[in-house]
This record gives structure tokens, sequence and C-alpha cells, in this order.
């Protein structure tokens, strides 16, 4: 009988795994302070390396996840990986708490936060959903 | 039945009453900057005419005049943009932002920065209570005394408070940091699940839980970059407190409760 996992992980949300979970050149070269209001790191010193199901892993809050690491860390870079790992799942668009803002934000908001300079907007025209042949209840 | 007529008040898809949808236009805008006077604009308008200059024409430096202590300020704004008010917001200011740096010229009331994911706060002034309560990230920094409860509910990010802070102060607290240059009242830390507090003055008692921890390379490395980046001078002597992780402890959690501090 298969194990249920009660883990809700990036990838089992997203159907796949990314390449950068698997590759550190593509998460290298990213400017975390470029990313982040201010002059130092603001919300990313919060972001931390962790450790879900046995494998290093980042937690992204906009998918309540975690994204797990497969590849080799340098020893010392555990945080700032682990951070840039995040930040390249989300300037990519590939949270899954980004990508239900397309359909069910009701308010303005930027579709990629405040990362990416210039991203699209979302939420602006919510209208509900309407769920076919339903009629609300007579009170 | 006499005084009641039939509502006229219409609500929007969202279930939110609009009753006047529009920006009031009113802004001053040179490039990359403006200026909204706030002088004859109720609060909806100021809000409503500042997301217009920020989301919709692309200013990046707004200039807020008169705020007049209106409350609920400048909250919701989901992008990285500088905003200044010049006098003081009410309560609630600035308010489950992500991304702004905000600079107020004034002081603030109740609840200011509550629920930040990112971004800083920067208060030349006191602040009252609830300062920057349920703190999600980024940094508030207020330049005199703060209220009861400061931090109360902080998930992440930096509250450095020059001057001192009332009852309860990091109360509830589960993640981040807190730098208190001056006194702090009863109660600090209480309830406390994780973070750091650090306090330059006297400490009139700990709270349940609370505990002094031992200053390491890592803390002095923190404030004095803190210090550095908003100009305050040298730190103070500073003593360091934790939780005693005997009320509550992490380790002991399930992990999808541990996800909801995360």
């Amino acid at each position: 009988m298969a194990q249920k996992s009660i883990a809700i992980d990036a990838e089992v949300l997203a159907g796949k795994r990314f390449g950068y979970q698997e590759d550190i050149s593509l998460v290298d070269d990213l400017d975390l302070m470029d990313l982040t209001p201010g002059r130092d790191l603001n919300w990313l010193e919060d972001i931390h390396l962790l450790e879900e199901d046995g494998t290093p892993a980042v937690f992204d809050r906009n998918s309540n996840s975690f994204l797990k690491i497969y590849f080799a860390i340098p020893e010392g870079r555990e945080d700032e990986i682990a951070r840039k790992v995040l930040m390249k799942h989300l300037i990519s668009g590939n949270s899954y708490g980004i990508q239900l803002k397309e359909k069910h934000c009701k308010f303005h908001q930027v579709e990629l936060g405040p990362w990416v300079a210039d991203s699209k907007s979302v939420g602006d025209d919510y209208t509900p959903p309407v769920l076919e042949g339903w009629e609300p209840p007579v009170h | 039945m006499a005084g009641l007529t039939k509502s006229s008040v219409v609500y929007d898809a969202r279930g939110l009453v609009e009753p006047d949808p529009e920006p009031p236009m009113t802004a001053e805008i040179d490039g990359d900057r403006a200026v909204i006077d706030a002088t004859d604009l109720t609060t909806r308008k100021i809000n409503l005419e500042l997301r217009r200059i920020v989301y919709d024409e692309g200013v990046d430096d707004v200039t807020i005049l008169n705020p007049g202590s209106k409350h609920s300020l400048g909250v919701g704004i989901l992008k990285r943009c500088h905003i200044t008010f010049e006098g003081s917001p009410g309560w609630y200011a600035c308010g489950l932002i992500d991304g702004p740096e905000v600079q107020i010229n004034g002081r603030v009331g109740w609840s200011l920065a509550e629920n930040m994911m990112s971004g800083s706060v920067v208060v030349e002034g006191p602040a009252g209570s609830l300062t920057g309560a349920a703190l999600r990230g980024g940094d508030l920094v207020i330049k005199g005394n703060v209220g009861a409860r400061t931090g109360i509910d902080q998930k992440g990010g930096t509250i450095i408070v020059t001057g001192s802070a009332g009852i309860n102060t990091a109360f509830m607290m589960q993640r981040g940091r807190q730098i208190v240059c001056g006194d702090v009242g009863n109660g600090l830390g209480d309830s406390m699940y994780d973070g750091l507090i650090y306090v330059g003055g006297d400490i009139a008692s700990l709270g349940v839980d609370c505990v002094p921890g031992e200053m390491d390379d890592a803390d002095h490395e923190f404030i004095n970059r803190k210090f550095e980046i908003y100009g305050l001078g040298t730190p103070p002597d500073l003593k360091k407190f934790e939780c005693g992780k005997v009320l509550h402890n992490y380790d002991a959690l399930e992990p999808s409760e541990r996800k909801l501090v995360l």
C-alpha cells in the first residue's frame, strides 16, 4: 500500500520539478540586494535553509509549501542559496500562490510581487465565479 | 416603521461598499515624483489617489502633505516605491504593505505597519500601541517612544525603537527581531515562541518564558548594520532576550502547524 504523504511541497503543487532546484548555476548570479527594498536583505533576512522530508528546502510563504533543493549546497552559503532559490521561484512566477492570483485576486496586485519591476497587474477586474443553475436561497 | 428606508448602498463584486471609487485627481505630478495635499481629502480619497499615482501613473516617489492624523493611510501598497508623509498619520498607517520604503516626518497612532510583508517604515517621532503588530518582514524604525504590545504576534522583520516601550512588548512574538534602546514595561516577551529581543534600558519585568540570552558576533553585526543603515549612531549596550522554549516549542509542533509561522 502506497504511503500517504501529508506534506505539500512546491513540486507537488506544480506537478513538476524546476531546473533551479537541481542546478546551482541557474540561481548563483541572482542579486538579492537588487531584488529587495532598502539597503539590506530586508524580508529575506527571515528566510533560512530548512529541511523537509530529509531534503534541504526553503519555505515559500506565498504557496505555504517547501521548495526542495537537490544540488550540493556549498558550505557556509546555506541561507544565501536558499534565498536565491526562493527568489528564482518567485520571479519566475512558478509559485503556486502567484499562479492563483490571475483568477482569484479581488484587489489590485502586481502579479510577481514587489520583486519584479513592471510586473503586470492582476485583480483589477475581478468578477465572482458563477455556478450554473444555482440560485441564491430565499430568506 | 418610522425612520427606516430602503438602503441605497451599493456593493461591488467583492462585497465591499464603493460609494465613490474615483480618485480625486488632485496630485501634482512632476516626472517621477508626485505630491498629494491631503488637507481636504478623506481617507478613502487619499488612498485612491496614492494608488493611482503609484500603480497607474508609475510614480515611484510620492509625498503626502497634511495627513491630518487620518486613519488607515497608505495601506495595502504592494509595490516598491518611496512614500513620505509630511505630518502625522493616525491609526493603522501603512498596514499590509509589501515593498514600499516609507518615511513619516511626524508621529503615528496605533498599529503602524501592521502585517507589513516587506519594505521599511521610518518614523521621526513616537508611535502608539501595537506598533508592528503581526509584522511579517521588513524594517520598522521608531525614533521615539512606543506604546504597549509593540510587535505583538510578530512573525518576522525587525523593529527598532530608539526610545522606550510600554507593557507586553513582543507579546507572543513568533519570529523576527526587536531592538529597544530605552526602557521597557512589564511582561517583556510574554509567551513568545521565538525571535530575539534586545533592550538597552531597564526592564520592569520579563514575561512568561522570556529569558536572558548571550550576545554573540552575529548579534553585534546585525545591530551595527541596522544602526548604520538608518543613521542611528552608535548602538547602546544591549541585553539580549529569547524564548526559554518551556511554554511553547516549535520542535513539538506538527509540520503543518510549523508552516503557519514560517
